[in-house]
């Protein structure tokens, strides 16, 4: 039987930088690039996803994140159990495109204040200079050698997404390195 | 260590692709009519040069988009980028 839980990482506060784990939150992963793709996932998100590289959407709880011209994330608190029933029913079923959950596998850390992008930049290969004064943007990289997607919804406001069972190495990391900007 | 302007993405970091070697390599149409060294020959002799090389690459820890690089191997400059099914630019 799988592993389900989710790990228990308590808040965490350093000078203008605050740490929180933002579970349980519902992520679906959506894959497809037909017209009747399109036309069914903005209809039932209703949310137009979003086709320019690097960006989201987002509309009252549920984000939209783009992760390649034919996949997104989509995520968010408190979303309709029904969602993911709909989906399958309106696009895997009738082969427009794929639709998994993946609420089990990735685990999303929240990041807020001024010395998010000291932190990052630490462990990260990626230039943030552009990305941090912009809001919705979206990037797929590594930190310290671990796939990350980094969400910066709002300035200085940003969801960092991991998988599981990298999570807890991550978290360490990031404590440490946030002790020392 | 160079940086690798992804077709989807934009430019990133070497360190987030992947080199997936030669391109513009042929799968033969009758595999069955091959000799063993022709059949060898497709699947394991690459060119590996000194100097402009055309590529295959994958960013790996980003869109997982594979696209082709012409790279100049000896001293890593990149000549052109062009998406998968893309006639190569004129180097």
């Amino acid at each position: 039987m799988l592993d389900i839980k989710l790990p228990e990482f308590e808040k965490k506060v350093y000078p203008d930088l605050e740490l929180s784990l933002l579970e349980p939150s519902y992520k679906i992963n959506l894959r497809g690039k037909n017209r009747d793709f399109f036309t069914k996932a903005g209809k039932l998100l209703s949310i137009m996803l979003p086709i320019e590289s690097n960006t989201s959407a987002n509309i009252k709880n549920i984000n939209a994140l783009w992760l390649s011209p034919d996949e997104w994330l989509i995520y968010g608190k408190d979303i309709d159990k029904n969602l993911e029933t709909n989906l399958n029913n309106e696009i895997s079923k009738l082969k427009y495109g794929s639709v998994t959950n993946v609420s089990d596998q990735w685990v999303i850390i929240n990041f807020k204040g001024k010395n998010i992008f000291e932190v990052l930049s630490k462990g990260s290969p990626f230039n943030f200079n552009n990305f941090k004064g912009k809001k919705n943007v979206v990037v797929q990289t590594l930190l310290n050698h671990v796939d990350v997607i980094l969400h910066h919804q709002e300035i200085n406001d940003l969801n960092l997404f991991v998988r599981k069972s990298f999570s807890e190495h991550l978290w360490l990391w990031i404590n440490d390195s946030s002790r020392f900007i | 260590m160079f940086l690798i302007n992804c077709p989807y993405c934009g430019e990133r970091d070497q360190s987030e692709f992947s080199s997936g070697g030669e391109a513009h390599i042929e799968r033969p149409k009758q595999p069955t009519e091959l000799s063993d060294d022709e059949w060898a020959d497709f699947l394991f002799m690459r060119k590996n040069i000194k100097g402009v090389q055309f590529e295959r690459w994958n960013h790996s820890h980003g869109c997982r988009k594979w696209f082709n690089l012409i790279r100049d191997t000896s001293n890593d400059k990149i000549h052109g980028i062009y998406k998968m099914g893309e006639k190569p630019p004129k180097v």
